[in-house]
């Protein structure tokens, strides 16, 4: 009889708490969804509100929550969204623009590429938490200063790809990690109008992305550095195993190498041959607001709280996240990986985030695979249909 | 007419076989890189080792059936044959070949799912003499560990009750399965022999043990902050979906099969016509109109609306083999009931639904297999890896945002694979006579 | 006993009965519902949820039919058929009305009637029928068309919205169609899609030279060569099998069938994995042979035989099995006459077993043919990435067949999920397998018994 009315007053109470109740869902996993969690006890403890954490696979975010928060079937929060979904995410409908809950000295205390990256049109879009972008990661083992110049990449690259080991590798299709070579030859994504991007301008082509293709064919073909067939898991285990000198990846990889003993360094990839500075993308990730949440002000605060330079410096040690707060940063400085990736990331410019980005990551990864599937593979061909597919694309036509 | 039909598929087949032979292979071999990357061995010729190896191995297997059928002859006095032996030889090598193809991916699965790297390629060169695993086609088990299991069970609470039920659980499935090999040793076949009975009886309490611990094992026994550690809840889940929607698969297709087969009612022919074409859309491109279809229902999230997006699978297929089935039956049965006043319902409950026992375990199975790892719908329908199933876990571990975890993908499969391949193994028998039935028209 | 009225009277009276009993009773649950909710109110967050509607369709229909069926006997038939009828209605049918309602609108993720945030406009006033906004409302709006004449415009208040069609745009005033049901406080345009004919089949036809007719090609050729060869090997393997005194017969033909046992999402995968140029375990041991490193996964043409010969391993276990059930239907006797005749082992083969065999095996090959046709889960899960083909588009990759390549179209091509042509290609695809059937039926004759 005791247990009934136990049980009766537990669902009691689940029914008055389900007033005040977040629910977030989240593509963290291991330490950082105990952060999280952490985070969230913390806040309900404050303030009475209850949040539920529902963990939700990376890829699956951005479509189930368009097609869900206006039915009310997804989670008053995200944490966290890159800032290259914000422009879709927001003309979909489902994003609160978060402009008027963050505080103007908030703001000035980010560094200002997180905060233009999470902003569309003039709207800030996701309070930012923490960036990301690749750069060299090399073993100390086999690597002792890293290289400056491309010539010195090259030779250390080549000596130390012999017997089982090899000197550089990542994967070349991808257009994420190869796009600090279009940079250095003069390439981006769309033309600069200003501050706004010119959609219907695509300057992945022409002579700079012919000669950025060139290169990353080069890579394979002409300095026979990296093999056909690796892709992110053969480059990533070859790290892991210590049978790889030199890699380019990012700060999440980093948990898995300190796991693996491995003693690594960090650095800026060096400008390839008759190009200019490597800038690679730069990723943001910040908390987003869904546009039909019932419960704005809680779910603001609990935003708020996750976005604090305490809560990054938190982050930073559950999960390698490199804060984007400045007050977060200067206190980490003493951290190789958070200065090292601090310096990548000031030096390169954030992925665009309008929803026209969109057409534009199939038709590219698609055209790196056919560069670099054979020696005489028709760049100029290849780039030319490329371009046209995602002019194609975004004109509707 | 019919010989110049054949004539015309004779020379397509030739033009076909001439283009491939002279066009298409030498085009295929003709983008193979001829250049060798570190770390591979890669011998000369080696094709004829193993071509010599199989040529000497065919030469035992002559000399052994000759030695053996003289030997033989020469006791017994009789003139038999060698080829027969012979024959029989080839026939094991042939088939040990097959063998090993059809179990390498196993192999490999087995082998990644002992390895912590969670990573499918290993290079540090393994220590070892053998060209085979030197050469990694032989995985090397030498840093085989359990690390990758027991993530899988990383925190997870089970009450004392439930290790009692699994207990009874097992120890039932083996009274099963160790009757079912007696059985057969001693060549009982009978159904309903005092053996089969109690192997039913056993059976039953596995069932009943097993739909227990199903029912009761709830999310918060799962306390590890990791993903990976609510392998066992996905599985749950899974059996949950799959037995429900496998039982409303037959309750769904028994009547109308029934029907189909057995009245003529205007418009028969029409609505199987229909039943049948329906089915031919791509349904599963309809994701969009299945979410707001379940959206408005309010059943996003839940069992219910994976359960009932995917009835509609299996409705026409079902209908079609069991109609099948029961036009194989003969109607005298029935016939006879409904002489003597039985109504239609009535024949059907008492006359044919005792004998469908087989179809209905073949349709069940055949969703029960078909749901069992399928991930696109549950995908979009369920949200949070509480609610997962096994086929969207082990999909998750595969497509992270740029890791691959190969070593617990590995250790989920061959966890994940285990009801399967049981139903598979227990089952053949249902499996083989429910395709035959449904399809086989003399 | 009762009779139905013949013909085409006949079966149209019951389904227009049964149509109407469903129709009537749904809208009577639909009304129930939204009395309760009228009249019972619940909190605005934990709203009744929809399936009532469903329960409460359920607890009219019974009594319903129970009517239906005392005036009209006959209809009694057709209540073996309802519960399927219902479920095919409710959960298969609706949804492919839906989508290839979709086929015909330029539906996409962005396009998808919803508000697009980032053209909060604030208003600062409400005049009758116009709102007043902040700034200049045209530049913040972004309407399709200059004035937005006859595009939605969603309104919100802390607690309300709303959805309202505006009639002009100018400067600072919106100009609305009706007044607000409340004081608006921010406006957002919003995203329609509309309905745009036959664009969408015009846009597949118009380049199906290079995408459309290429996969349709490689479709066919993908499907037959899985069927072909798979049910070759299982043939020959399930011949061998039922030799009656070769020894482990059992035990090989019970751990024979793990590929076909094997869940598709892990065997596909690992296979891909396997299949990797230069680190797979398939080409170490090609290297040991002497060969090169076989470009899989990487070269089109290449990948093109990997995902058949996956195809392959994972089917010829059905059609050994499949061989074994139809070998046990023909009887002794046929052999014994053939051995008293004197015929040769391969003479019984080609003029008995195969023969004997071939109408177990043509629907067979059929079915199989069909269901390799739209066999997604092969080329979504065997490699992945695909290698590209030059001059095709992201979505049409080496292997793709048809139906991933809708999928792609209308899932994957991030951030612009184009439903609208996803729904266009499924029905192109559901045509094309409509018309391989109705051959398959032709040369079974399987529809023509039921007739």
């Amino acid at each position: 009889m005791k247990k009934a009315l136990f049980v009766v007053a537990i669902a009691f109470m689940g029914l008055a708490m389900a007033q005040g109740k977040l629910t977030v869902w989240t593509h963290y996993g291991g330490p950082e969804v105990t952060w999280l969690k952490e985070q969230a006890a913390k806040f309900q403890k404050a303030t009475g509100t209850q949040v539920e954490i529902v963990e939700v696979p990376f890829g699956d975010i951005q479509n189930k929550f368009i097609l869900g928060a206006p039915q009310g079937q997804a989670a008053d929060l995200i944490v966290s969204i890159p800032h290259d979904w914000v422009g879709a995410m927001a003309s979909a409908g489902v994003l609160e623009p978060m402009g008027k809950y963050a505080t103007s000295s908030y703001i000035s205390g980010l560094n200002d590429v997180a905060v233009e990256a999470l902003s569309y049109r003039g709207q800030l879009f996701a309070l930012p938490m923490f960036a990301e972008a690749v750069g060299l990661i090399y073993n100390k083992k086999y690597v002792q200063t890293p290289p400056k110049t491309w010539d010195e990449f090259l030779k250390m690259a080549q000596a130390n790809t012999s017997g089982n080991r090899f000197g550089f590798l990542y994967n070349l299709n991808d257009a994420y990690f190869s796009y600090g070579w279009f940079t250095a030859y003069g390439a981006s994504v769309f033309a600069k109008n200003g501050n706004t991007l010119n959609t219907s301008d695509v300057k992945l082509g022409g002579s700079p992305g012919d000669k950025a293709m060139s290169f990353i064919k080069d890579l394979r073909y002409k300095y026979k550095l990296v093999p056909e067939g690796v892709d992110y898991g053969v480059a990533d285990g070859a790290f892991k195993d210590g049978s790889l000198a030199m890699i380019m990846n990012g700060p999440w990889a980093l948990g898995d190498y300190k796991k693996a003993k491995i003693d690594f360094g960090i650095a800026p990839m060096p400008a390839p041959p008759g190009g200019s500075q490597w800038k690679p993308f730069v990723g943001v990730q910040g908390v987003a607001m869904s546009a039909y949440s019932k419960n704005k002000i809680a779910a603001a605060n609990f935003a708020k709280l996750l976005v604090t330079p305490e809560s990054q410096i938190s982050l930073n040690k559950a999960g390698g996240r490199i804060p984007v707060s400045k007050a977060a940063v200067a206190a980490l400085k003493n951290d190789p990986v958070v200065a090292g990736f601090s310096a990548i990331i000031a030096s390169g410019s954030p992925m665009p985030n309008i929803p026209e980005m969109g057409k534009v990551w199939g038709p590219w990864g698609n055209a790196l695979s056919q560069v670099t599937q054979k020696p005489d593979s028709n760049v100029e061909a290849i780039l030319s249909n490329m371009v046209s597919e995602i002019q194609k694309g975004i004109s509707g036509k | 007419m019919e010989r110049l039909s054949r004539y015309i598929y004779g020379l397509l087949g030739a033009v076909l076989v001439v283009w491939l032979l002279f066009f298409y292979v030498p085009n295929l071999l003709s983008r193979i890189q001829q250049s060798v990357p570190f770390g591979f061995v890669r011998i000369e010729n080696g094709w004829l080792y193993v071509l010599g190896g199989i040529i000497v191995l065919i030469a035992l297997i002559l000399a052994y059936s000759l030695i053996l059928t003289s030997i033989n002859n020469a006791r017994s006095g009789r003139r038999k044959s060698p080829w027969p032996l012979f024959a029989q030889g080839v026939t094991h090598l042939l088939i040990w070949i097959v063998l090993i193809t059809a179990f390498y991916p196993v192999l490999q699965i087995v082998a990644a799912s002992f390895d912590p790297n969670n990573s499918l390629y290993k290079f540090a060169p393994p220590q070892s003499d053998n060209l085979l695993v030197r050469s990694r086609v032989i995985p090397d088990f030498a840093q085989a560990s359990l690390e990758n299991y027991s993530k899988l069970f990383d925190g997870v609470q089970i009450y004392a009750y439930q290790w009692l039920l699994l207990l009874v659980a097992l120890l039932s499935l083996l009274g099963t399965l160790s009757l079912a090999a007696y059985r057969r040793t001693i060549g009982d076949t009978q159904e309903g022999s005092p053996l089969a009975n109690t192997q039913g009886r056993f059976l039953s309490i596995f069932t009943l043990a097993a739909f227990i611990l199903i029912i009761f094992l709830s999310p918060s026994q799962f306390t590890s902050p990791n993903t990976e550690a609510k392998f066992i809840l996905w599985i749950r889940n899974t059996l949950l979906v799959s037995g429900v929607t496998g039982a409303l698969a037959v309750a769904l297709t028994a009547t109308a099969g029934y029907a189909f087969a057995r009245f003529s009612f205007p418009g028969r022919y029409s609505t199987l016509l229909v039943f049948i074409f329906i089915q031919m859309f791509p349904g599963f491109l309809g994701l969009v109109a299945i979410y707001s279809l379940m959206s408005n229902l309010n059943l996003l999230g839940t069992y219910t609306g994976l359960i009932l997006a995917y009835s509609g699978g299996i409705i026409s297929f079902g209908t079609w083999v069991y109609k099948g089935f029961l036009e194989s039956i003969s109607k005298s049965l029935e016939e006879a009931a409904l002489i003597d006043g039985a109504t239609k319902w009535q024949a059907f409950i008492r006359v044919l639904l005792p004998l469908s026992a087989p179809m209905f375990v073949f349709i069940f199975l055949l969703q029960f297999v078909g749901t069992y790892s399928e991930f696109i719908l549950a995908n979009l329908l369920l949200t949070g890896t509480d609610s997962w199933t096994v086929g969207m876990g082990l999909r998750n571990f595969t497509s992270g945002q740029f890791q691959t975890k190969w070593g617990l993908f590995a250790a989920a499969a061959v966890l994940g694979s285990i009801p399967i391949l049981a139903i598979f193994y227990g089952f053949q028998r249902y499996f083989v006579s429910g395709y035959t039935a449904g399809s086989v028209k003399e | 006993m009762y009779r139905s009225p013949p013909g085409v009277k006949g079966f149209l009276l019951s389904i227009g009965l049964l149509g109407g009993g469903l129709l009537l009773t749904f809208s009577l649950g639909y009304l129930i519902f939204r009395f309760l909710a009228a009249a019972l109110p619940r909190p605005v967050d934990s709203p009744y949820p929809g399936y009532l509607i469903l329960i409460f369709m359920v607890l009219l229909l019974i009594p319903m039919l129970i009517l239906i069926a005392r005036r009209f006997p006959f209809i009694t038939d057709w209540y073996y058929l309802l519960p399927a009828i219902s479920f095919v209605l409710a959960f298969t049918l609706y949804p492919i009305l839906l989508t290839v309602y979709f086929g015909f609108t330029d539906y996409t993720g962005l396009k998808n009637g919803k508000p697009d945030r980032s053209t909060e406009t604030s208003i600062v006033r409400v005049e009758g029928n116009t709102l007043v906004a902040q700034g200049d409302a045209t530049q913040s709006l972004r309407c399709v068309r200059p004035d937005c004449a006859g595009e939605k415009l969603e309104v919100t208040s802390d607690t309300q919205r709303a959805t309202l069609t505006m009639v002009k745009v100018t400067g600072q005033r919106i100009e609305l169609s009706s007044p607000p049901p409340f004081k608006p406080k921010l406006a957002y345009h919003i995203n329609s899609y509309q309905w745009v004919g036959l664009a969408n089949y015009r846009d597949i036809f118009s380049r199906a030279g290079s995408i459309l007719f290429p996969i349709f090609i490689w479709n066919l050729a993908f499907a037959a060569g899985i069927v072909l060869l798979s049910a070759g090997i299982g043939l020959i393997l399930g011949l061998l099998l039922n030799n009656k005194t070769l020894k482990l017969r059992g035990f090989y033909r019970t751990i024979l069938i793990i590929s076909w046992a094997m869940p598709t999402v892990i065997s596909f995968q690992v296979w891909g994995a396997l299949l990797n140029v230069n680190f797979g375990a398939v080409n170490r041991f090609l290297g040991l042979l002497g060969s090169y490193p076989v470009p899989w996964t990487s070269d089109p043409e290449w990948a093109k035989v990997a995902v058949i010969l996956i195809g392959v391993w994972q089917a010829f276990p059905y059609w050994m099995v499949a061989t074994l059930g139809a070998l046990t239907t023909i009887s002794d006797d046929v052999y014994e006459a053939a051995k008293i005749d004197g015929a040769s082992g391969w003479r019984t083969l080609t003029r008995i077993t195969l023969p004997l065999l071939r109408p177990s095996f043509t629907p067979l090959l059929l079915s199989a043919f069909a269901f390799n046709f739209n066999n997604f889960g092969l080329i979504y899960l065997a490699i992945n990435p695909q290698p590209g083909v030059e001059g095709r588009p992201s979505t049409a990759q080496a292997v793709d067949i048809l139906i991933s390549w809708a999928f792609k179209t209308a899932f994957q091509a991030d951030g612009g999920q184009a439903y609208g042509l996803g729904g266009a290609i499924s029905f192109i695809i559901f045509a094309i397998t409509v018309v391989i059937s109705l051959i398959n039926f032709r040369v079974t004759g399987a529809l023509r018994e039921v007739r």
